[in-house]
């Protein structure tokens, strides 16, 4: 039941901030980019705000571990406050000075969004996900077995007992990340001030207000160790900006109003799923005619079949040729589990190829063709185009990964005698997971280019940098090479479902925010 | 009170600029299309006129300015009114890999026609524009001209009230050009056509308002009636019979005339162009007669509209 409550906490926190923008943009027209731009402000600002903190800790500013000690707790929270102020609000004036289109007030509201919304994905996300399932591994784990610090198994002991409260406490990094999301929004319409003003005072005010709403969730925080107190206190202090956010918003109606201009009314849901599904069919249609469904699933079978004949036939294989034969006697006997690492091995290495063969003309081809420009023109949205694309694509790897799971499975039994169903699943998944995150990069591949080579170009360099960057010292573990690395643990015979859900949550983020990537950059492209 | 000029025109733009980094393609646009009428849109090449049909049909953001089709201003986000109009590019953008007939229907959706109405409209557009023998080929297999009819059709499907063409005659051989011209006359009060186009003579012939654009200025709109009379009968053209030859001692007393501006000769053709047109329709036809000038053909001519067009964008 807890981790059922965590997962939906889980998602909660990646899927919101997509579902508020997704909201934003039906009623009022908002692009997309500005969530993007937001999201970059974000990551901008950590690649500053990060490193400064280290270094402060290194001059003695700021302490190792922060402890509930009365004063210097003060000042450390104020420190904390102002770094995070001060590299968060700067690199949000660079995101409004780069769109010097975007200053109305729901333009404020999207960029808040995606700033507030990478941060609730990753560090209230990824990392509870990760947190979570690290803890859930520990189970039944004698802590002090662990060659850990006291300090360490303090904490570790701390959160095991998250376990043996209510499933509701499970929300309580949900509740704080839409506390932080509805903080970044306010900071981000201050900041709009600052540009649509002209006035500097807005940019200070967002930075002191940030550095105070931080420094004041750090102190109590840390000092009461209690969560319900720290939220009271920062709706207290968003309070007011909140009601001025309501008073700036009632203006700009009126505004509007005077100028005899109304805000267009949503397209009905009803209609824009008609639409969503026409374009899903044709898609589905175009990858029937053009060949791609009969050439993923003959390739997807030859991926089921492969692994299981290959292991079990290589020996033999060897053994068959002459003056080889001392080789066969070398290779241990192969089983079930070499089968499976081989079928990891073969999806992955092959796998993200086919997804940019099959996707990178997607979006460029059309673009090339002048085909966008005709279906455009009628009602269909851009966001339409995009997601219905990606939709049929992921229909057709299902297809596909369903194929696999049925010809590996009849040929891992048939060859190795037994094969647990479940364990054969989860792996498929977790694969089929790792390709769709390869298949929204293709798509963003495809969007940018001007022409399928362009675009097969981007998606491999784009997917050339995921699987490079798995290499990565403490993140690396959390990208979607992370997901293979949990398949692997799960072939040798270690049913354990809970190993790396960072990996899956963290590949989620990838796959929406290249996705939303998508839709920014192709809505202010111009078509033929 | 009178209502926004948006409601009142097919499509109104205001101070529709479109720039790509120093060139301005389209500069302070201000454009109105009467609701049933059919709007020639001239310029020469690059002279910003695809710009504007981009703008319009919200395939392009503008820098500045606004543009409303069918009262609904334009965006480049989700656009509900965008059944009432239907495009024609300059490229047909058509999916090799389709069949006509299942293009149609795609459009149909996208248009939200109801399921019911789909076929017989489809139907209507094959047989509009000649496609309903290869309505169940592959369109990768059409020729330029059919690929250009099928075209021609996804754009009238839905019945739209404003139709935007670009080009629309420039791949159809005589026969189709004929067609099509004949089709959109028709159309004349019942839907606003937004014609863009090089050949003249097809402006000319259905057009009932008429706009130059230059260098992406626009330089004029006017009726096809106003704009023929700011350019008034100018110039006499008398055709003489095949064998005949024009005596000199004509063509000199011509020469002398004070309302004769210039005499040009081009083979059996003489053109008299006049500075005073009354005084020259009194003295021409006694001066052919007196010198007895053998002639298959007399008339004064006002200038065409290439005329018309290479004058203002030069």
């Amino acid at each position: 039941m807890i981790p059922l409550a965590y997962l939906l906490s889980i998602l909660g926190m990646v899927l919101v901030p997509i579902v508020l923008a997704v909201i934003l943009r039906r009623n009022y027209r908002v692009y997309w980019i500005l969530f993007v731009v937001g999201t970059l402000t974000f990551i901008g600002s950590q690649v500053v705000h990060l490193p400064l903190n280290r270094w402060l800790v290194s001059i003695g500013l700021l302490p190792k571990t922060l402890q509930p000690d009365g004063a210097s707790l003060w000042r450390t929270a104020v420190i904390l406050g102002l770094s995070a102020g001060v590299c968060e609000e700067l690199a949000r004036a660079i995101g409004y000075a780069l769109v010097k289109w975007a200053r109305r007030f729901e333009d404020g509201i999207m960029l808040g969004l995606g700033h507030g919304g990478i941060e609730a994905m990753l560090f209230g996300g990824v990392l509870t996900a990760s947190t979570i399932s690290t803890l859930l591994n520990l189970g039944g784990v004698d802590l002090d077995t662990l060659n850990l610090s006291a300090a360490q198994l303090e904490i570790l002991s701390l959160q095991r007992q998250l376990f043996s409260t209510s499933p509701l406490y499970a929300m309580a990094p949900f509740i704080e990340r839409v506390l932080a999301i509805s903080a970044q929004v306010t900071l981000s319409i201050i900041v709009l001030q600052a540009f649509k003003r002209n006035k500097m005072l807005f940019f200070l005010a967002a930075v002191g207000y940030h550095a105070m709403l931080d420094s004041v969730a750090v102190y109590i925080g840390i000092s009461t160790n209690q969560l319900w107190t720290t939220w009271l206190a920062l709706v207290i202090l968003l309070l007011p900006a909140w009601l001025w956010l309501i008073r700036l918003w009632r203006a700009r109606n009126s505004e509007l109003a005077l100028m005899g201009e109304k805000s267009p009314s949503p397209p009905p849901l009803g209609w824009s799923l008609r639409l969503f599904l026409a374009n899903s069919r044709k898609e589905i249609l175009y990858l029937w005619r053009t060949r791609r469904v009969l050439i993923v699933c003959a390739v997807f079978f030859l991926f089921g079949i492969i692994s299981p004949l290959l292991t079990k036939f290589t020996p033999q294989l060897l053994g068959s040729l002459e003056g080889a034969e001392i080789f066969a006697d070398l290779i241990p006997e192969m089983t079930v589990i070499d089968s499976l690492n081989s079928h990891i091995e073969t999806v992955t290495q092959f796998g993200f190829i086919v997804v940019i063969l099959v996707g990178m003309g997607a979006v460029a081809g059309e673009k090339e063709r002048g085909t966008a420009g005709v279906v455009l023109s009628k009602p269909l949205s851009r966001s339409i185009f995009i997601t219905s694309k990606f939709t049929s694509q992921v229909l057709l790897y299902l297809l596909g990964f369903v194929i696999t799971c049925a010809a590996g499975y009849y040929y891992n039994i048939v060859l190795f005698g037994m094969l647990d169903l479940s364990i054969f699943l989860v792996i498929n998944c977790l694969l089929l997971l790792w390709v769709l995150v390869f298949t929204s990069v293709t798509i963003l591949g495809s969007t940018l280019g001007n022409s399928t080579g362009a675009a097969a170009g981007l998606a491999l360099a784009g997917s050339l940098i995921l699987i490079i960057s798995g290499s990565i010292p403490n993140i690396g573990a959390l990208l979607p090479s992370g997901l293979l690395a949990w398949c692997y643990q799960i072939a040798e015979g270690s049913l354990d479902f809970s190993s790396n859900w960072g990996s899956a949550a963290l590949g989620l983020v990838i796959l929406l925010l290249a996705l939303v990537a998508a839709l920014g950059v192709f809505e202010r492209q111009e078509l033929q | 009170m009178s209502s926004h000029p948006s409601q009142e025109y097919a499509i109104h733009t205001q101070g529709l600029t479109r720039k790509y980094g120093e060139v301005e393609a389209l500069v302070d646009l201000h454009l109105s299309v009467p609701y049933g009428s059919i709007f020639g849109y001239l310029g020469r090449n690059g002279a910003g006129k695809t710009t504007t049909i981009r703008l319009l049909t919200g395939l392009a953001q503008a820098t500045s300015g606004r543009a409303w089709v069918a009262g609904h201003e334009i965006s480049i986000t989700d656009q509900p009114s965008k059944n009432k109009v239907g495009y024609l590019p300059q490229e047909p953008g058509l999916y090799p890999w389709m069949k006509g007939r299942e293009f149609l229907i795609y459009i149909a959706r996208l248009l939200s026609i109801p399921p019911r109405e789909i076929q017989d409209q489809v139907d209507r557009a094959l047989e509009l524009t000649n496609l309903t023998p290869a309505a169940h080929r592959k369109i990768g297999g059409y020729s330029g001209g059919m690929k250009q009819r099928l075209s021609i059709a996804q754009a009238m499907l839905g019945n739209p009230s404003i139709l935007i063409l670009d080009e629309p005659t420039s791949s159809l051989d005589p026969a189709g050009r004929q067609e099509l011209l004949d089709t959109l006359a028709a159309m004349r009060k019942q839907v606003t056509v937004f014609l863009s186009s090089h050949i003249l003579a097809d402006i000319e012939r259905i057009c009932d308002t008429i706009a130059v654009l230059h260098e992406g200025r626009l330089m004029l709109t006017s009726s096809r009636e106003q704009l023929f009379s700011q350019y008034p009968v100018f110039a006499a053209s008398l055709e003489l019979e095949a064998d005949f030859i024009a005596p000199q001692a004509f063509l000199d007393e011509l020469g002398e005339r004070p309302w004769v501006e210039r005499v040009a000769r081009r083979g059996q053709n003489i053109t008299i162009l006049a500075k005073d047109v009354p005084q020259g329709k009194t003295e021409l036809l006694p001066m052919i007669v007196k010198h007895a000038i053998r002639i298959d053909k007399y008339e004064w001519i006002r200038p065409s509209l290439e005329e018309i067009f290479l004058k203002i964008s030069k």
